[in-house]
């Protein structure tokens, strides 16, 4: 417990710090950091988190059970790496005077990215009903409620 | 991915609707482990980072590896990126807690408010992390907070978060880490609803979003998975090889960088000495192969031609102190910067001529600018106009 509560401790003296130096940095600059903090969280519970749901409904509605999982794994990797190439995809950063500055074809690569897992979870589905493991995991009752 | 029932969809969800055995402390404490390992890289090599732009009597920072801020500052991007997935994974497998009912009685209903207050300062602080770093790296600035300065504050914060919450959780995460990822001793009450994907299965697409974000984006900086990452913000090219930060367009430097009017300034104290480009030029030459290294995280290194900054000191017998390097540029956060003694007499700390084996592009410095091993690429000076030593 005293290793809890030192962690514990530890943890509150350096977050405030990091709000020391926050608000160091003046009140407009706390207010636009306050918008983004916020609109993160936002974000996040009041839009990705429920759009999540919705696609993992839809995709068991219209997915045969033995694709469900491949199509689990598949949506999740899409999902989260295409999050990451967000910025690079709308080359929000893009500047006339620098063409060395984000360069590539990232619609191509976005295609290709499409392309894999697609790949992927045409593989996996396949080895699935080779191996019969399908069997095994639908088989279970899921409990009334929409799953996947 | 399981969510709330069909209809409790248009009404706040309650947590027993989340039927998933997916969202278990099983998949958070082993998701956690490797984005509380994202976290810590992310933040000390942020601090790295820091002490660097930001050089510091109390931690005066080697000139050797030469390649060091490469490193660190790769490392601060890449993990920051791999942490995106494992986050977003994170709190789908927790986000049924949102909706938890509060406990009876007052004591325990602070306690858990403390608790769901450090949880919503871990979410946002995490959150905007990533979000405003990742944006970064891609040099995307939509917001009027100062960047660097608040992403360093927060880091402090989202890390002081963490701590306060692996506390909180010891338990549980000791409890989800030494049962086994599918023991149904990790189940939470109402969350017996199998589906598809499997635990391990959940957490190997996570493994393999984390891993295809790090390799679709990291080749601006690792050379190897240059032709792989195609989500790179940068594809390596650029005059000479080596792509460009800030454009001399933007630093409206052209019409000085060009003029035949240009001298570099060498000051100390009261003794300057000016010089052309073509004295430059007819000075000894020294060919140091350095990186150049942003704090965006893109790197690339290359074969720098020059002067060597301790022999210019010398034709003013500066004796060995901090050096203010400025560049042409008539404002900017960068104009001017500060070079540490010990990284002004080190040999490999040149006046930048030429980049490759041609002549330095306007773009990357023309007609000379700073190349010093292991310092961001912000302090690279380009477009030197004077170096001055105050006595």
């Amino acid at each position: 417990m005293t290793g809890r509560a030192a962690l514990a401790s530890l943890g509150v003296v350096v977050g405030a710090y990091g709000a020391f130096r926050l608000l160091e940095l003046g009140w407009a600059n706390l207010t636009a950091t306050l918008v983004w903090l916020a609109g993160g969280v936002i974000i996040h519970d009041a839009v990705l988190a429920p759009a999540t749901i919705a696609v993992a409904a839809l995709a068991t509605a219209v997915l045969p059970p033995r694709l469900r999982a491949p199509a689990a794994g598949g949506l999740l990797v899409l999902g989260t790496v295409t999050l990451t190439a967000v910025p690079v995809l709308g080359r929000f950063g893009a500047r006339n005077d620098n063409p060395t500055l984000l360069d590539r074809d990232y619609t191509a690569g976005w295609l290709l990215l499409v392309t894999l897992v697609l790949a992927a979870v045409g593989s996996w589905s396949v080895l699935r009903q080779l191996t019969g493991r399908s069997q095994t995991h639908t088989s279970r009752p899921a409990n009334g409620v929409e799953e996947d | 991915m399981n969510g709330p029932g069909r209809s409790s969809i248009a009404r706040i969800p309650r947590e027993e609707h989340f039927t998933s055995r997916l969202r278990s402390p099983a998949v958070s404490a082993r998701i956690g482990v490797w984005l509380g390992i994202c976290f810590l890289v992310a933040f000390v090599t942020g601090l790295v980072s820091h002490v660097t732009q930001s050089p510091s009597p109390w931690f005066p920072l080697p000139t050797r590896p030469s390649w060091g801020y490469r490193v660190t500052q790769g490392l601060h991007v890449v993990s920051g990126t791999a942490a995106i997935p494992l986050l977003l994974v994170k709190l789908w497998s927790v986000f049924p807690k949102l909706f938890a009912r509060l406990p009876q009685g007052r004591r325990n209903q602070a306690l858990v408010a403390v608790e769901r207050g450090t949880i919503a300062v871990l979410v946002a602080a995490s959150v905007f992390q990533v979000a405003s770093g990742l944006a970064n790296s891609a040099q995307w600035y939509p917001w009027d907070f100062r960047f660097r300065a608040t992403h360093f504050a927060l880091g402090w914060v989202a890390v002081g978060a963490l701590l306060v919450h692996v506390a909180v959780k010891l338990p549980v995460i000791r409890q989800a880490l030494t049962h086994g990822v599918d023991d149904p001793a990790l189940d939470r009450a109402s969350a017996t609803g199998s589906s598809g994907l499997t635990r391990r299965g959940l957490l190997h697409s996570t493994w393999v979003a984390a891993g295809a974000a790090v390799v679709l984006s990291a080749g601006s900086t690792v050379p190897l998975l240059r032709r792989v990452s195609v989500f790179g913000v940068r594809s390596g090219e650029g005059p000479a090889g080596i792509p460009i930060n800030k454009s001399a367009a933007a630093a409206g430097v052209v019409a000085a960088a060009l003029s035949p009017a240009y001298r570099l300034v060498v000051r100390f104290g009261g003794r300057t000495v000016e010089l052309t480009r073509k004295d430059l030029e007819a000075l000894p030459q020294t060919s140091a192969d350095l990186p150049i290294a942003c704090v965006e995280g893109w790197s690339a290194s290359g074969t720098w031609t020059g002067v060597r900054v301790s022999d210019l000191l010398a034709l003013v017998d500066a004796v060995d102190q901090d050096v203010q390097v400025v560049s042409l540029q008539q404002d900017g956060a960068f104009r001017q910067a500060t070079l540490p003694a010990h990284f002004a007499r080190d040999p490999l700390t040149l006046l930048a001529l030429r980049l490759n084996g041609a002549e330095l592009a306007i773009d990357h410095g023309y007609p000379a600018r700073l190349i010093a091993p292991n310092r961001p690429g912000v302090l690279q000076t380009k477009w030197v106009a004077r170096l001055e030593v105050t006595p």
